[in-house]
């Protein structure tokens, strides 16, 4: 019950960092392709 | 344990904190902003925002203050799936809406609010109530956060309420108001950032801090059967289902969502919403659980307010960085969705009321820009003032709520069935919302024979529901099959029993009727069958035209040979 109840807590903040990771990988992404297509990041 | 004071903080530190947040937004703002804007970048950017920025302003855009309060209450209140029944259902709005937005955008590639598409499909009067429904529900939304902003400043400082929502309302124009749209999204992320990293740091540091897995196991020995149990009845009916049924109808109802669908590169939409609906998620139901932690502990909110559940859980276990942390928290969440609406308030009032309506295809883009800022100006100013004044607004949320499910069917079908009519369109609207009053505010009595005839429309309304899902995903066919399949399911189990539920009976019943006046009234016009290819031709964009070198421009369908360009209505 405990290693459930451990996941159930823990398992969001461990998806939120993953999905932070994500959006940063793919925000330097974008700016480095609008940096080459010489246009705005937004 | 019981109730915890909150902790203080002097009102130099309270200053600065907002000082170094809104200082800093505006800074970074200064790096994107050009002398002379651009009416379409000011709506909608290039068109071509990326993966990254989209997602990220996407999530931030759908995470206000209230998500991270109402999902601790609803954690504290239905116990083990409190958070999921509120956190869940918020991250699936996101998810069911972008099939829909893929077929949007394909109609209308330069749009920039959904209000334009419904102008090119069905004229003014249709384009007039969507557009109604984005600004009310923009403008409550504003007030929301603002009065959040107020109550956090009060409750964590001597400074006031009203000093908190003055705060937060310049704050969020003064790095709105030049750049519009732009300023927003690319604010959004670093909010974003902030607020996704301090979530993961706040979550297990409160969680073990109190005592970790043993204790929460523990101290389910102090909830109720119903809280204890995963599959609860009572989370389902009473914080659950009323949140299903608003899935399509707060994703529509929401030019915020609109603007960045039609903002984000076309081949991103799928990725972006996908990821927007799993943060969101995340960091919602994530922080839903630390109200689950305060029932286990037998916290009771301070002052019986279940706002203050996360703040006391943070004060009691963790040291005041942390509540600096939260406090941040909390203000780049609200700032975020504030930014969005009003950049979104601003795109409605520049296209859908001015470039449609009072300029009729001859829009100037710098008045159009006028138009946004006073737009952007007058709406904070309202907003503070409601905020302000602690006004009342349940009955206009009640009301806004109707006018979004009732509007679901009309704009879906609209898109997809070339025989919806303005007629049918707009009536079947305010038919709906009269139904609704009529069932929601119980002006007929629920029982008998008119019992059973709202029940019956519920049960169309629930039909329409999950037929849109299944078909959004997966085509007409399986559209269809599974409304039915519901239909069926809502007429055997929902008849003798939905009217003891009035909030959820007549949001169905809103959907169901504006459905089957739509539908029957469309059938009965002999007006002839729509060409959607003219959709694309009549909503373009307001500065590129004639022959204007923007990627945009280039990718738009060629008008006919007689036509005559005009700005907006190419």
């Amino acid at each position: 019950m405990n290693l459930l109840y451990g996941f159930y807590v823990l398992v969001w903040p461990a998806l939120t960092l993953g999905v932070l990771v994500l959006i940063c990988r793919a925000v330097l992404r974008d700016r480095r392709d609008a940096r080459r297509e010489q246009r705005e990041l937004v | 344990m019981n109730s915890a004071s909150l902790h203080q903080f002097s009102t130099p530190t309270i200053l600065l904190l907002m000082l170094a947040f809104y200082g800093g937004t505006y800074l970074l703002t200064l790096g994107i902003r050009k002398k002379k804007e651009d009416a379409d970048a000011f709506m909608v950017s290039n068109h071509r925002i990326g993966f990254g920025i989209g997602a990220a302003s996407m999530t931030a855009t759908w995470i206000w203050a209230a998500s991270f309060y109402a999902a601790a209450t609803s954690g504290y209140t239905y116990g083990v799936s409190g958070p999921i029944h509120y956190g869940l259902w918020g991250a699936l709005m996101i998810l069911f809406i972008y099939p829909f937005g893929r077929r949007f955008r394909k109609l209308a590639p330069n749009a920039h609010t959904l209000g334009e598409l419904i102008h090119a499909r069905h004229g003014s009067s249709s384009q007039l109530i969507l557009a109604l429904s984005n600004v009310l529900g923009s403008v409550i939304s504003l007030m929301v956060n603002f009065t959040a902003a107020g109550a956090l400043v009060s409750v964590l400082s001597p400074l006031s309420f009203q000093a908190g929502v003055i705060i937060a309302g310049v704050g969020v124009l003064l790095y709105t108001l030049w750049s519009g749209f732009r300023a927003s999204v690319l604010t959004d992320f670093a909010q974003l950032v902030a607020l996704m990293a301090i979530a993961v740091v706040i979550i297990p540091a409160v969680f073990f801090a109190m005592g970790g897995p043993s204790e929460l196991v523990a101290g389910l020995d102090n909830l109720t059967a119903e809280q204890a149990d995963f599959f609860s009845m009572d989370a389902i009916l009473n914080q659950g289902a009323p949140f299903f049924v608003a899935v399509l109808a707060y994703a529509i109802g929401n030019q915020t969502i609109s603007q960045r669908l039609f903002a984000v590169n076309e081949e991103h939409i799928k990725p972006t919403f996908l990821t927007a609906t799993v943060g969101y998620g995340a960091i919602v139901i994530g922080l839903g659980m630390i109200g689950l932690m305060a029932l286990t502990l037998g916290i009771e909110p301070l002052n019986g307010d279940m706002n203050n559940l996360i703040p006391q859980m943070v004060s009691s276990y963790l040291p005041p960085v942390f509540i600096a942390l939260f406090f941040i928290l909390v203000i780049g969440s609200l700032s975020s969705t504030a930014d969005s609406d009003l950049s979104a308030l601003s795109a409605i009032m520049m296209a859908d009321v001015y470039g449609k309506n009072l300029a009729r295809g001859k829009a100037d883009p710098q008045r159009m820009l006028l138009v946004g800022r006073l737009t952007m100006i007058i709406a904070t100013a309202a907003g503070i003032v409601f905020a302000s004044f602690s006004l009342d607004i349940l009955v206009m949320l009640v009301f806004v709520g109707a006018l979004w499910g009732a509007i679901v069917f009309p704009v879906i079908a609209s898109c997809f069935w070339d025989r919806i009519t303005n007629a049918a369109f707009t009536t079947s609207v305010l038919v709906a919302m009269v139904m609704f009053c009529l069932a929601r505010f119980e002006w007929l009595p629920l029982a008998g024979a008119t019992g059973l005839l709202f029940e019956l429309l519920a049960s169309i309304g629930g039909g329409v529901i999950i037929g849109l899902m299944v078909f959004g995903f997966l085509g007409r066919t399986m559209g269809f099959l599974a409304g039915i399949l519901a239909l069926a399911a809502m007429l055997v189990f929902a008849t003798g029993f939905l009217r003891e539920y009035t909030v959820l009976l007549a949001s169905l019943t809103a959907y169901g009727t504006s459905t089957l006046v739509c539908v029957v009234m469309s059938l009965a016009s002999r007006q002839e069958r729509f060409d959607f290819a003219t959709i694309g031709e009549r909503v373009g964009d307001y500065d590129h035209i004639q022959g204007a070198p923007a990627e945009a421009s280039r990718r738009q369908p060629t008008p006919p040979k007689d036509a005559t360009p005009l700005a907006g209505q190419r």
